[in-house]
């Protein structure tokens, strides 16, 4: 028997992040759908978390430190490396043209771990639920 | 300064009257029908991906962006570079964060996102205030430089009375677009204005590079010389200055810049108008491809109004440099008064045009849908408004907006109202981002938690921007010849936004201590909707 309040309780991620949660007051267990209705939902979410937290940290990451390595080191970027372009300049334009591949990553990326996932939660939910068919 | 004969001056106008004429009857003919909610908020979902994607962008690169961040590439260099890079990440982190749950969370307005957990009028007038508190300071600075753009465009005299006329005429135009367009009509003249711009700013930096034979280098070696910076140019630095704190204050403007502006409320509201999650990625897919592009070109235009027009004659036409694609395009054409001259002038001056248009018509829709939706049906009627009277009162608060926004840029027309800017962005990422990333992803995140993120963040920004350098203490200044400047940066981010995120936490562990069965319950919602917000499923 599965109870709502095993939902807390994630499998692990990888090593090195935070715990998922860490409130330390429980609370009851409610009504809720069927046991493996709360697996599928459970995986959906750890995927989800995987690919934000991989596709955000890899962005935010990467531009505070083209933009701190701009200040701190400015010498280091103002280095030449072709011409009259700078390490600061083409670290820049790297970054914008990158972007297209990483859009591209990601949504084959979310092509591949979340949307199965997700059809598998909408699908069982539509016979329980209300409104089947519409989307919202 | 313009120096073009009364030829080119028609046909702008003419070019103007004409995209006037034409968004107007596309809009008026893709409005909503009176009483059909669904279809001013979002247009019935009937857009492609694609178009969605066009809208977005539309909605996100404003006429801030085109003018300000080229202005600031040439006279700034490196520092434009960087602004250019961060405006660009912002979108791509509102994909990769918040674009699908955000979809599936939201209806119409932010207050249908953080309502979903929390129900209560009080969270609901909290994101209708945050709300109009980051689209309303934007949107007034977009109008007040209208006034100045389009005299300096058209050549009139620059008197107070002249740009008054301006602002009326455009402030008059957002309204129509707003109130009768609804997310539909806004939605075509946003695609209408991304074609148009991306277009012409392809043909401009190609003109310019064409200049320089298609060599960066050349072009660079130029811009260094034109800027009179020599290699500082091409270094960190010239925006804001070099010793430590001012360079602290460059990376909190630019990590301020990358949370929050994709997080204003004028471009999340495009996303709940996405059919579903896959095509939500696929729009925001394509609005990351098209600003990213734009950003590149930006890149270049600014570098080459650098080299070609050269810093000092821009910051003389405008100290932020704001004229510096007009004056760019002045010289592309060859020999003045020539007829290329006044194609490639006239096509920029039209982006710009149209630019200005949409981009004030996308907030104060925004603005006043939250007014409407949040304030009026939710919190007032408490969700018992009939549609019919809901979509009377959105078309009405949309021309309250407006017309509110029209007589603050008239006032403030005459002063360096730059600062507008960064009071929208800092609120995007204090205020707004914290309230969302919590709403949507911490099942702990209770309703006094959300109203300390959002007023919290809110005043923590309002206050210490009341006191910071941008609005006293330096020349650039708000109010030059005063001086109140107690906190020593430019924009509040770097303790702006992890205060909201703290109060929202702090918040939060408060009502777990004090109203433990408040909190419980929030938390039973939260759950209770995972579904819908992880795969749309009711």
């Amino acid at each position: 028997m599965t109870y709502a309040d095993e939902n807390q309780y994630l499998p692990p991620g990888p090593p090195g992040w935070p715990p998922a949660r860490t409130e330390p007051w429980s609370y009851d267990a409610y009504a809720r759908q069927t046991p493996s209705h709360d697996a599928d939902l459970a995986a959906l979410r750890s995927a989800y978390r995987v690919l934000r937290r991989v596709s955000t940290l890899t962005v935010l990451g990467s531009f505070v430190a083209y933009v701190a390595l701009s200040c701190c080191a400015p010498g280091l970027m103002g280095a030449r490396v072709a011409g009259e372009l700078s390490l600061g300049m083409v670290l820049g334009v790297v970054q914008l043209v990158v972007t297209f591949a990483a859009v591209f990553w990601y949504g084959r990326s979310a092509r591949r771990s979340v949307d199965p996932l997700a059809r598998v939660v909408r699908d069982r939910a539509v016979p329980a639920g209300r409104n089947a068919g519409a989307v919202r | 300064m313009n120096e073009f004969g009364s030829g080119t001056q028609a046909t702008v106008l003419l070019l103007f009257t004409t995209l006037v004429t034409v968004t107007l009857l596309m809009c008026v003919m893709a409005g909503p029908d009176r009483d059909d909610l669904e279809n001013f908020y979002t247009g019935y979902l009937k857009l492609t991906p694609f178009r969605n994607g066009l809208a977005i962008a539309g909605d996100y690169i404003s006429a801030a962006t085109v003018l300000s961040t080229t202005g600031i590439v040439a006279l700034t260099g490196y520092d434009g570079y960087v602004l250019a890079v961060s405006t660009a990440l912002s979108l791509v982190l509102l994909m990769f964060l918040l674009a699908e749950p955000l979809r599936n969370a939201g209806r119409f307005t932010m207050g249908d996102v953080l309502a979903r957990t929390m129900p209560g009028r009080a969270v609901r007038v909290a994101a209708c205030v945050v709300t109009l508190s980051a689209t309303l300071p934007f949107l007034v600075v977009q109008l007040s430089g209208a006034g100045s753009l389009l005299t300096f465009i058209l050549d009139l005299p620059h008197v107070t009375g002249a740009r008054t006329v301006c602002i009326v005429i455009v402030g008059t135009l957002m309204i129509i677009y707003a109130a009768l367009g609804g997310m539909r009509g806004t939605a075509l003249i946003q695609m209408i204005k991304i074609v148009i711009l991306l277009g012409t700013s392809t043909a401009v930096g190609a003109l310019v590079l064409n200049r320089f034979d298609w060599s960066p280098g050349a072009m660079l070696r130029a811009a260094q010389h034109g800027s009179g910076a020599g290699s500082a140019f091409l270094r960190q630095g010239l925006e804001l200055g070099t010793s430590t704190s001012e360079r602290l204050d460059f990376i909190g403007l630019q990590i301020t810049v990358v949370l929050g502006v994709a997080c204003l409320p004028h471009i999340t509201m495009r996303l709940y108008s996405a059919q579903d999650v896959p095509a939500v990625r696929r729009s925001m897919s394509w609005a990351v491809g098209t600003v990213t592009t734009f950003c590149l070109l930006v890149i270049v235009m600014g570098t080459g109004a650098a080299a070609l027009v050269g810093s000092r004659s821009i910051a003389e036409a405008d100290p932020q440099g704001r004229t510096s694609v007009l004056m760019l395009s002045q010289l592309l054409g060859g020999a003045p008064g020539s007829m290329a001259t006044t194609l490639v002038y006239s096509a920029v001056a039209g982006m710009v045009f149209i630019t200005l248009l949409s981009s004030v018509a996308g907030m104060t829709l925004a603005a006043a849908s939250s007014l409407a939706h949040d304030l009026f049906a939710h919190a007032m009627r408490r969700g018992r408004a009939q549609p019919r009277t809901e979509m009377t009162v959105a078309v009405w608060t949309s021309v309250a907006v407006g017309a509110v926004a029209i007589g603050l840029s008239i006032l403030v027309q005459n002063w360096n109202v730059g600062v507008l800017t960064t009071l929208a962005f800092c609120m995007g990422a204090s205020a707004v981002a914290p309230a969302l990333t919590y709403s949507l992803f911490w099942r702990g995140f209770t309703r006094t938690g959300l109203l300390a993120t959002l007023y919290g963040g809110a005043a923590c920004v309002l206050l210490l921007l009341v006191f910071s350098k941008a609005v006293s203490g330096t020349p650039a200044a708000v109010f030059p010849n005063a001086d109140f400047d107690l906190f020593p940066m430019q924009s509040t981010g770097l303790v702006s936004v992890p205060f909201g995120y703290l109060a929202g936490w702090l918040g939060s562990r408060l009502d777990h201590r004090r109203r433990a069965a408040d909190s419980r319950e929030h938390r039973r919602l939260y759950e209770e909707s995972e579904a819908r917000l992880l795969a749309a499923a009711e």
